[in-house]
């Protein structure tokens, strides 16, 4: 077949983050929350394809740590009284330090038994969110007043910028990590845990910062979710919210930071298309997963690779890019 | 107190051997895990609704009906998420049939769920619980015990006795073994998922009448019957019977003498412990640690 001519990852990138910058100078306020949910989601399908694609390991609490993040961040604000600019990073590191906590046993575990750790722990934390009122206001969520802003922005463009700029900043840092050291051990991990160590890849750091890293994220994505949303109830963080997750990154291709970009675009577009209707999300996300993981193994990432003769991953001082994941033969 | 609760805890441990034995036996055969059983489980109850209080047929037939559903699921479940990725590594696997239960999960919602959100379903017995001294009893309970018991004995005559049986054994132990003395892997993988969606199509029935039916049940019965494998070890059926009585009768009195809330969370919680202190379970061999 023909092979496509286009623009690599790298320009593509640039110029989606120029749009994004520009975008909400002519964008009404449904297209801005649309603008600014994307690169909350486009931050979770990072870490969370850091965590699963690049590092192999299956785990199902990125939703929960996403949910930890926003609890913590909006309780900071609420309980405490914490200003905006501490309560996001608490989130961040409240998010992270669970996210380790879990992950410490959860490292002795693989394949089917970590999904079931993971899974477990990810209803644990939902049911901590429904029935601990006294801290956090049980299942009816809680508001968060919207914080103080400079006058020349509204409260969207304020919580649109912040969280555009930090998904840039993610990404870009995740792309510069997956061509290091570190991002090819956890490379080395996926493909082979015994390979890896003989190579003297450390096993349990490399996972662990890989669990740390995804945690962090989703702990960061629940800060700005927060403050987009200004409220915070249990069921954002459910089953549904982690399968939405898992599409995206397999859509847009595991072990590939551009197509968790573009898994998280397509699959935002998705479920706001059939907001109203539950069943045709439940059915499309789940048919978006069996489809791409039986049909087109690797994703969007793994079929522009194939076809298209100008996409390389090649990231920041042009490194060879590592191979997108490949299930095994 | 105590023995209605033990009674309450014994019934949904019932309902949770099923749906674990079928997790197992799925396992065993395929070395995958079918994360859309409580799904299967769903569907299979609606249709035993659509056929017993819908059309009004006979229970009888609206069991087997639910047991072919099931057996129809799990054969399409093998063919639409394992037998494309046989070769592929645990992640695609896991993911394809987490697609699958929500696929199944937003059909069901979307033909069954406009009936209301939780359909009834009539006991097979009498409603009116019975009075034994001070003990209650509801007479369904004994159904959902007395039923997945006689289910279970059949499964394991079947297991042990019938060539089918044994072949999935022999395939269980040493796929490779199995291929070269004839057994036909591939229909045996057929077989395993479509048996194990029977089971969840009898535990539907069972279960039917005390939970009553919404498209949101398939999950939390999956993660307990999945629990109820672990804690017996993944790859033994007499463990899962054993991991489905302690989780049932756990989440019961945890239920009962802690408050209700801790019901569900107590399961999780003994879930995370099983897996950090003894991750192959009480009954599984060493090996399947890293499966």
């Amino acid at each position: 077949m023909k092979r496509l001519h286009l623009p690599g990852p790298a320009s593509c990138g640039a110029a989606v983050l120029v749009l994004f910058a520009v975008l909400p100078l002519v964008a009404n306020p449904y297209f801005l929350f649309i603008g600014n949910q994307l690169c909350i989601y486009v931050i979770l399908s990072v870490g969370l394809n850091l965590l699963v694609g690049y590092a192999g390991q299956l785990a199902f609490a990125q939703a929960a740590l996403f949910g930890i993040g926003a609890y913590a961040a909006g309780l900071a604000q609420v309980r405490l009284g914490l200003p905006l600019i501490v309560a996001i990073p608490g989130g961040l590191v409240v998010a992270t330090v669970i996210g380790l906590a879990m992950a410490l046993p959860a490292l002795r575990l693989s394949g089917h038994y970590l999904a079931l750790a993971t899974l477990a722990f990810a209803q644990f934390t939902n049911w901590v969110f429904q029935h601990w009122d006294s801290v956090t206001f049980g299942g009816g969520g809680f508001r968060v007043p919207p914080p103080p802003r400079p006058a020349f922005l509204s409260a969207g463009l304020q919580s649109y910028y912040i969280a555009f700029v930090c998904a840039a900043l993610v990404t870009l840092a995740a792309s510069r990590l997956v061509c290091s050291r570190i991002g090819r051990a956890m490379i080395a991990v996926r493909d082979g845990e015994v390979a890896a160590e003989s190579l003297g890849v450390h096993l349990l750091g490399t996972k662990s910062i890989a669990f740390g890293l995804s945690a962090a994220c989703a702990g960061i994505a629940g800060g700005l979710q927060t403050l987009m949303l200004g409220f915070v109830s249990p069921e954002s963080f459910d089953l549904t919210q982690m399968v939405l997750q898992q599409a995206m990154i397999v859509v847009g291709g595991l072990g590939s930071i551009a197509g968790s970009v573009i898994g998280a675009a397509v699959l935002m577009g998705l479920q706001e298309g059939l907001r109203a209707f539950q069943s045709a999300q439940e059915i499309a996300f789940g048919g978006l997963l069996l489809g791409v993981v039986v049909l087109a193994p690797g994703g969007i990432a793994g079929f522009m690779a194939r076809r298209a003769a100008g996409w390389r991953e090649q990231y920041l001082w042009g490194r060879k890019p590592p191979l997108p994941a490949n299930p095994a033969p | 107190m105590l023995a209605y609760l033990v009674l309450a805890g014994l019934t949904n441990s019932a309902i949770y051997a099923l749906v674990g034995i079928g997790i197992v036996l799925i396992f065993k055969a395929t070395g995958t895990i079918n994360f859309a059983q409580g799904d299967v489980l769903m569907v299979a109850g609606y249709v035993a609704y659509m056929l017993h209080v819908a059309l009004h047929l006979s229970y009888p037939v609206a069991v087997l009906g639910a047991l072919a559903a099931g057996f129809a699921i799990g054969m399409l479940s093998e063919r639409l998420a394992f037998r494309p990725l046989k070769s592929a590594d645990t992640i695609s696997l896991v993911l394809a049939t987490v697609g699958l239960s929500f696929i199944l999960k937003g059909f069901g919602r979307l033909i069954w769920g406009g009936l209301g959100d939780y359909l009834s379903f009539p006991s097979l017995v009498t409603d009116t619980p019975i009075m034994m001294g001070d003990i209650i009893i509801i007479p369904q309970q004994l159904v959902v015990i007395g039923g997945a018991t006689l289910v279970i004995a059949c499964f394991a005559v079947f297991f042990k006795f019938t060539p089918l049986g044994r072949m999935m054994q022999a395939t269980a132990d040493n796929r490779r073994a199995a291929l070269l003395v004839g057994i036909r892997v591939d229909r045996v993988h057929l077989m395993a998922f479509a048996v194990g969606g029977a089971l969840a199509g009898a535990a539907a029935v069972l279960m039917a009448p005390i939970t009553l039916l919404y498209p949101d049940i398939g999950f939390p019965l999956f993660i307990k019957g999945f629990a109820a494998a672990v804690f017996g070890g993944l790859n033994s059926l007499p463990g899962t019977l054993l991991g489905a009585v302690a989780i049932g009768l756990i989440e019961s009195l945890a239920g009962g003498y802690l408050g209700s809330g801790f019901l569900d969370v107590s399961a999780f919680l003994v879930i995370m412990a099983v897996l950090l202190v003894r991750p192959r379970g009480l009954l599984g061999s060493a090996a399947l640690r890293r499966a």
